[in-house]
């Protein structure tokens, strides 16, 4: 109904037009659909039109005069006006055209000062995949993304290196003006456009939020025209991509066997085994995604719409690990008052629902013994019991024998099974925005953007099933017992259940005037606004409790037993309220001469008690189109050459928080104590360390760059060098030893410097009229540094193995938590060698030899050496695409390098009865002279460089063919393709995945490869349909 | 003048906003009460029981098992071969270097609870407590404590820092032991003796325990005459005996009992506090297993068990593989290693996180034998072998009779061994008879003359303070 009044409406319009013009035509896009909403105008006539719902125009022009098409992503072409005319507009081959949102506006490209990464939605939808971040890697230079393929997974992202030590590291997210954490909500199809703010100089608008960069998502709006409707689904199939081959039941004992007897140890496992268990194979098989995608689109003068919906399932390795996710989005314009006031109204909804499975699984199938069944014949979950007397794997042990575990390693299937949680999560994320044009050059705008979001972590124990999986010797009758004994222990409640509950809401209101006036050749904006913003303000709530019905339906903590006692927790976090005044002031003469400015003050409620809790950052940039000065206006082949520079400040209000100043614990804990004869405890104190007051890290930035576009804009790049400094970092001091303060303190204390460069170039060509193709790729490096840090600041360790051994140190002059260990190099051969040269401990032949750094005699910590970091020191992408008559065809790579590795799995034993890959078998050491590179089977288990890998990888993320059918029944494209994901990757490292994030967390395990999910490739077919 | 009454809206809205916006940023705490909200006032006996606190720390279930017995002839790593235990390996075999973990959390533990004793003594006396019997009592409880920490500190590194004067240089032993015995000495005067603390008390430092330690503080000093006297008046106090049972000595049913003059208190129930894992480290490992199977005993303390004949002290303090507990728990012949620590073990909770295991720091037998050695040197044989022959007689192993001062000498240090055995005596009692050397190659283990007497200065202490002195050899 609505569309038929608005019909009439435009047709009455039209109607009432017709009659003063004399020019007929069409517009068509690059495949021959009509074009609605081009603007055509007549600068001859001072006449303007735009195309209807079927590309047609009429305007008032005389056949001769020339006619101007514009519309926004497509080159502008002026052609000479004929009666019946038909003009192809071609999408924009140029960047330089495009519009970028710079932070409380957008400018073109071909007047930006700062460096601002595009990604379209082209080249994001590509990739399907649940968080859209996911698809961006390796599409823009100097933004890098660690991936993680679990299903559902957050990926990293990094933009210009790692700026801080301790503080987050996430950049600022803003969805169509709405200021978020995170984009896990968004359906990637719903996205047009990514805009990247890398530079301090654009990004200091955001001010005190903006030091880990800026990234603005701008999501698909309505078009004037009619009601289009696209429909997208993918079918896909996954599985691990680097599989890596361990050791089978023969090589293993083989191995084991040579490791006893290395230790003196007279008991050997037989080398007649009944199981030969590929763990891998049992935990993980192929898993499946799918996505459904439904958009509604369309409008007209005054309003548009986009509706969408999208349901999107994966199911992880491990069995019932699933991921599912509905999105409901809804976008809206209205122009009123004689289309002076444009309100834009969005709203999303997510639903998400998962059930995670433990990764340490994969650890745990690398190290379980392929010698242990998954399940023993009676049914029960294999474990790692073996009979010493037999040489037997297995827990029976008969009179007179004795027995032992391999290792400590549990059975991973079990592990994952028994692993049951369920999430939940609803995010509710809406804008309301209206614009008024005060005058043509004056418009004012307010905004206002909130999220809302509840989520519901569910998690279940089988504490009893758990119990007597560990150790098949165990019984039930036992369990019994002992839970009569102590009817209040938590180890031996039948079960535990909990609940987690997690609301939070943020918002931010914008309000701000933009001024958009030229004098002749000297053309001015300005953007002067205030902001305020709410954020952190959660609710979390937890209950436990024990003893509940084993049926699933009857989960209820009212169920469960009232002893051990039920737990209860629930807070409100601190909310932080910030309030900013923000300008910008842009000039530029006649296209050639740029000069933009912007200020933002900071005031943020969790440093009131600060005596400075307001801050200032600055920013100022500078553009100098070469090509618009006459000497080089019209040389062919070079059709534009832009120099920026800019500098800016941004902070990172991010940062940890200190302690108060008295320590005392609730519970257990060193400060509480047991006294009386019925040992009751009773709570202490101690005095912590003293607090220094934390503010926001500030970053400094220069930025220096050049865009280009030559050979008749078919060849484009853009190279940016940049120098950023962190200069007052905050570290987690250790108190000295032998001082009276125990707690580690948060304090300013050092800098971290990034510099690199970025590139990016682009080819675009067509061969033929149906024959086009392009070639992009793209170049980011960077160094970062610890750098002028207080006496005794540096020296945190990290990295640890969760075995004692740990990786990582923050020191001066490295990296941000680069490796430190020791350096391997070789293997001891025999005794005399071992006696003859320093040594760590009394070591056998077949260890690891290490060096002695500094020459003393003796091998420790002192000895350590830093290795470099992690993050990669470059990292590039390449981008191709080809489209002959109907065929689209394109791949994608990325690439990484001058990273170190860490192979946990390899890496962290302790019983010495942990399986090992097929590869560390075959190239043991097994006798003097064997190997001098790989130890034997008696190995000690400290971390060293013989661990660490180079991380360098190229990876295929991509390989997509497709094949598009036009104007198929009422089906105006239809596009069917196949994807595969992930195909192949290139790398020297010998685990599953050298793209290692973990948590994210530098001074954790990002790096490390242990309880990490493995890259996965996906084979997806799909359609795109559009009506 | 439509549009000019619409631009006076617009900069009205915008104007607004711009000013006194400041209290936007007063946000109300809600997550955690702020001290002036909570009213919260600190009692000085609360910073006392925090240096307490201080002895149920991790470090005491891992690394001071490391550098008091590992290290010794007493007790082996354990666990798996191929399990370093972090620098376990590295202590067992007299490998450790001035990176080695254990003696870092060990150097650092005692400093930080020395740190707090201090704290609470200034916080206690400006506090303005009306008691001062009281006020006394929390000041002695913490000069006692910080005695007992340094008294560590000097037996293990030697010349120290004194933290109140200064983190760099290092007092030489002799003015570390002043300052350990004037701290004692003042405890003596102002605490209370176990009997005359409120039941709700026990476990608190008292005046027996001060005396006992300071007849220890100056056997190290061979003060003979001191530590006789000190050792006699604990033992004539009247306020300990002897456990009747040496077997019962480290389980839950002799706890704060006769014999006991200090020890660290533990909770098994929930809320459980105790000395953070301290049995689960050192639990059977493996198959029926509790625990990690560190700090087992080692072949040679068997031995010195049986050339003794003393079955008795042997089976309390080492769990056999395959041997079933006092308790009816039955040891698989499948745990991994052939003995473990019987005196960490726990009947309730074996394996737990926080156990209901209590310490024994000082109990009368080894003053008697403190007493029977300062007596040994004093030439009184009379007391020393009656003393020593206490020991002795619980355990039903004949009279040792004197023959000269020399054989009084060592079979006291034997004595102390086999009593004391798994009591984190055994490694600083080799160093203060100068022993080690010979009882360390008897164990398979190169004692360097010179170097390992001490321990060294931790690493990260010397790159925060370059000035200290290292030790000699490391």
């Amino acid at each position: 109904m609505k569309n038929f009044i608005f019909g009439v409406f435009v047709f009455l319009l039209y109607q009432g037009q017709i009659m003063a013009q004399d020019i007929n035509g069409k517009v068509l896009d690059e495949t021959g659909l009509p074009l609605p909403g081009v603007t055509i105008s007549n600068a001859t006539a001072s006449s303007s039109t735009i195309t209807d719902f079927d590309g047609n125009f009429s305007i008032n022009a005389k056949a001769g005069e020339s006619l101007t098409f514009t519309f926004l992503g497509y080159q502008t072409q002026t052609v000479t006006a004929s009666a019946g005319m038909s003009v192809s507009m071609s999408s924009a081959a140029t960047d330089i055209d495009e519009v970028v949102v710079v932070g409380y506006g957008s400018q073109k490209r071909s007047d930006l000062t700062s460096a601002i990464s595009t990604i379209k939605s082209d080249q994001i939808t590509k990739q399907p995949a649940y968080n859209a971040l996911q698809s961006l890697q390796g599409k823009a230079a100097g933004v890098n993304i660690i991936a993680n393929d679990a299903p559902g997974a957050t990926p990293t992202i990094i933009i210009r290196g790692l700026g801080t030590a301790e503080s987050g590291r996430s950049p600022m997210y803003v969805v169509d003006g709405i200021i978020t954490g995170s984009i896990a909500n968004l359906n990637p199809n719903d996205i047009e456009s990514f805009d990247v703010m890398k530079d301090a100089a654009s990004s200091a608008i955001y001010g005190s939020n903006a030091a880990n960069g800026v990234v603005f998502i701008t999501t698909k709006k309505g078009k004037q025209g009619n009601t289009q409707i696209k429909v997208n689904s993918f079918y896909g199939t996954k599985s691990i991509l680097n599989q890596v081959k361990m050791a089978n039941s023969s090589q293993y004992v083989t191995f084991f066997n040579e490791k006893q007897a290395a230790l003196g140890l007279s008991e050997r496992l037989s080398t007649n085994q009944q199981y030969n268990t590929d763990w891998f194979d049992a935990l993980a098989g192929v898993s499946f995604s799918q996505g459904n995608d439904v958009s509604f689109s369309g409008g007209n003068e005054n309003s548009t719409y986009y509706f969408s919906f999208n349901n999107y399932t994966e199911d992880g390795l491990i069995d019932d690990h699933d991921v599912s996710r509905n999105t409901l989005r809804s976008s809206n314009t209205l122009k009123a008052i004689d289309g002076k006031l444009k309100i834009t109204q969005n709203f999303s909804a997510s639903f998400a629902k998962s059930t995670p499975k433990p990764y340490s699984s994969f650890t745990d199938a690398y190290k379980q013994a392929p010698v242990v069944p998954v399940l023993y014949p009676d049914g029960r979950y294999g474990q790692s019991f073996w009979n010493k007397t037999t040489g037997q794997v297995g827990y029976e042990i008969g009179p007179g024998e004795s027995g032992g575990r391999l290792n400590a390693i549990g059975n991973p299937v079990a592990n994952a099974f028994y692993a049951n949680e369920k999430n939940k999560m609803m995010e509710l994320q809406g804008l309301i925005q209206a614009d008024y044009e005060i005058t043509d050059w004056l418009t004012a705008t307010s905004r206002f953007g909130a999220t809302k979001s509840y989520s519901k972590t569910r998690v279940f124990s089988d504490i009893r099933a758990r119990w007597l999986t560990a150790d098949p010797t165990r019984t039930g009758a036992s369990f019994d017992a002992s839970q009569a004994a102590a009817p209040n222990s938590t180890e031996f409640a039948d079960n535990s259940l909990s609940y987690r509950d997690v609301e939070s809401f943020r918002y931010n209101w914008d309000t701000y005037l933009t001024f958009d006036k030229s004098f002749g050749k000297h053309n001015f904006d300005a953007t002067l606004g205030v902001t305020q913003e709410r954020r952190n303000d959660i609710y979390e709530s937890y209950m436990q409790g024990y003893n509940v019905p084993a049926q699933e339906n009857y989960w209820n903590i009212n169920l469960g037993s009232s002893n051990p006692l039920k737990v209860a927790q629930q807070f409100y976090a601190d909310p932080i309220q910030v309030l900013s005044y923000f300008g910008r002031i842009q000039y530029n003469f006649d296209e050639r001469y740029y000069i933009s400015g912007t200020v933002r003050r900071d005031g943020n409620s969790a440093f009131k008690n600060n005596a400075e809790y307001w801050g200032t950052f600055p920013s100022v940039s500078a553009g100098w189109v070469i090509t618009n000065e006459s000497f080089l206006k019209d040389i062919k082949n070079i059709d534009f050459i832009k120099l920026r520079a800019g500098y800016g400040e941004v902070g990172n209000a991010n940062v940890p928080v200190n302690i108060s100043v008295i320590n005392v614990d609730a519970g257990s804990g060193n400060n509480n104590y047991v006294f009386g004869p019925n040992q009751d405890l009773i709570l202490g104190s101690s005095a912590g360390s003293p607090a220094t007051e934390l503010s926001w890290e500030v970053t400094k930035e220069v930025n220096v760059g050049l865009d280009f576009e030559l050979l008749e804009r078919r060849l484009s790049g853009t190279v940016d060098y940049y120098n950023r400094l962190n200069t007052n970092t905050v570290i987690d001091v250790k108190p000295i030893l032998n001082g009276p303060y125990s707690s580690n303190y948060f304090d300013h204390g050092g800098e971290v410097r990034n510099k690199g460069i970025e590139a990016s170039l682009n080819w675009r060509d067509n061969i033929t009229d149906d024959f086009t193709y392009s070639i992009g790729v793209n170049y980011g490096r960077n160094t970062n540094t610890l750098e002028n840090v207080k006496p005794a600041y540096d020296g945190t360790i990290g990295g640890s193995l969760g075995d004692g051994q740990i990786t990582k140190r923050l020191q001066e002059g490295q990296p941000i938590y680069s490796w430190w260990m020791l350096e391997s190099n070789g293997v001891w051969q025999t005794q005399a060698e071992i006696d003859a040269n320093p040594h760590i401990g009394n070591p056998a032949p077949g260890h690891l030899r290490y060096v002695d750094q500094n020459g003393d005699g003796l091998i420790d910590d002192r000895d350590k050496k830093y290795f470099g970091s992690y993050i990669p020191k470059f990292s590039y992408g390449v981008n191709i695409n080809l489209a002959y008559k109907n065929f689209d065809l394109s791949v994608d790579g990325f690439g990484v390098g001058g990273n170190k590795v860490y192979n946990g799995l390899k890496g962290t034993r302790i019983d010495g009865g942990e399986n090992i890959a097929a590869d560390t078998f075959n190239g043991r050491w097994t006798g003097p002279g064997t190997s001098n590179t790989n130890p034997g089977a008696n190995r000690d288990a400290l971390a060293s460089s013989y661990f660490l890998e180079d991380g360098d990888y190229f990876r295929i993320n991509n390989i997509t063919l497709g094949y598009t059918f036009v104007d198929m029944f009422k089906i105006s494209k239809l596009r069917i393709y196949g994807t595969a994901q992930n195909p192949f990757m290139f790398t020297k490292y010998s685990g599953f995945t050298p793209e290692l994030n973990n948590s994210g967390t530098p001074r954790e395990t990002a790096g490390i490869e242990l309880s990490a999910y493995p890259n996965i490739k996906t084979f997806i077919f799909g359609v795109n349909i559009e009506f | 003048m439509k549009i000019n009454y619409k631009k006076i809206v617009c900069f009205t809205f915008a104007a607004g906003l711009l000013v006194g916006c400041d209290d936007f940023l007063d946000v109300d705490k809600r997550k955690d009460v702020t001290q002036e909200d909570s009213g919260v006032v600190y009692e000085p006996v609360q910073f006392v029981n925090g240096i307490y606190g201080m002895m149920t720390e991790w470090d005491y279930a891992f690394s001071y098992l490391g550098i008091t017995e590992i290290i010794s002839d007493n007790a082996d790593k354990g666990s798996s071969p191929t399990d370093p235990g972090g620098d376990k390996g590295l202590l067992d075999g007299l490998t450790h270097t001035a990176t080695v973990g254990s003696v870092e959390a060990m150097w650092t533990n005692w400093y930080k609870a020395i740190g707090r004793a201090t704290y609470s003594i200034q916080y206690t006396e400006d506090y303005g407590l009306t008691d001062e019997a009281y006020k006394n009592r929390l000041i002695g409880e913490a000069k006692f404590l910080r005695a007992y920490h340094y008294f560590f500190l000097v037996r293990g590194w030697g010349d120290v820092p004194l933290q109140h004067l200064d983190l760099t240089t290092r007092v030489p032993k002799e003015q570390v032991y002043d300052y350990i015995e004037q701290d004692l000495l003042d405890a003596i005067a102002t605490l209370p003796e176990k009997s005359q603390y409120a039941p709700a008390d026990l476990g608190r430092a008292t005046k027996g325990a001060a005396k006992a330690l300071l007849a220890k503080v100056y056997l190290y000093q061979k003060d003979w005459a001191n530590a006789y006297e000190y050792a006699n008046q604990v033992i004539t106090s009247g306020e300990y005996g002897l456990e009747g049972d040496y077997a019962t000595l480290w389980r839950e049913e002799t706890e704060n009992g006769t014999e006991s003059i200090f020890e660290v208190q533990a909770r098994g129930e929930s809320i459980a506090h105790g000395v953070q894992q301290y049995s689960e480290t050192q639990g059977a490992r493996g198959t029926s297993g509790w625990g990690w199977g560190f700090n087992t005993p080692s072949q040679n303390l068997l031995d010195a068990f049986n050339a003794e004949g003393d079955a008795i002290r042997r089976d309390a303090t080492i769990i056999f593989r395959g041997e079933t507990l006092f308790d009816g728990r039955e040891v698989s012949t499948a745990v991994e290693n052939p003995m473990y620590n019987e005196k960490a073990y726990s009947s309730a909770n074996a394996g737990a996180g926080d156990g209901d295991k209590n310490i024994r720091v000082l109990r009368l037998a080894e003053i008697y034998l403190i007493h029977a050695e300062a007596a040994n040197e004093l030439n009184n044989s009379g007391v020393a072998v009656a003393s020593l022959n206490e020991v002795r007689g619980r355990v039903n192993l004949g009279a040792v009779a004197f023959s000269n001062q020399s054989q009084m000498r060592t079979a006291i240090w034997k004595e102390r061994r086999l009593e004391l055995a798994f009591e984190h005596d055994r490694w600083f009692d080799l160093i203060r008879t100068g022993q080690a050397e010979a009882a360390m190659a008897a164990d398979g283990k190169t004692f360097i003359v010179g170097t390992h007497e001490l321990f060294p200065i931790p690493n990260n202490q010397l790159i925060a303070t370059p000035g200290m002195t290292p030790n000699p050899g490391y």
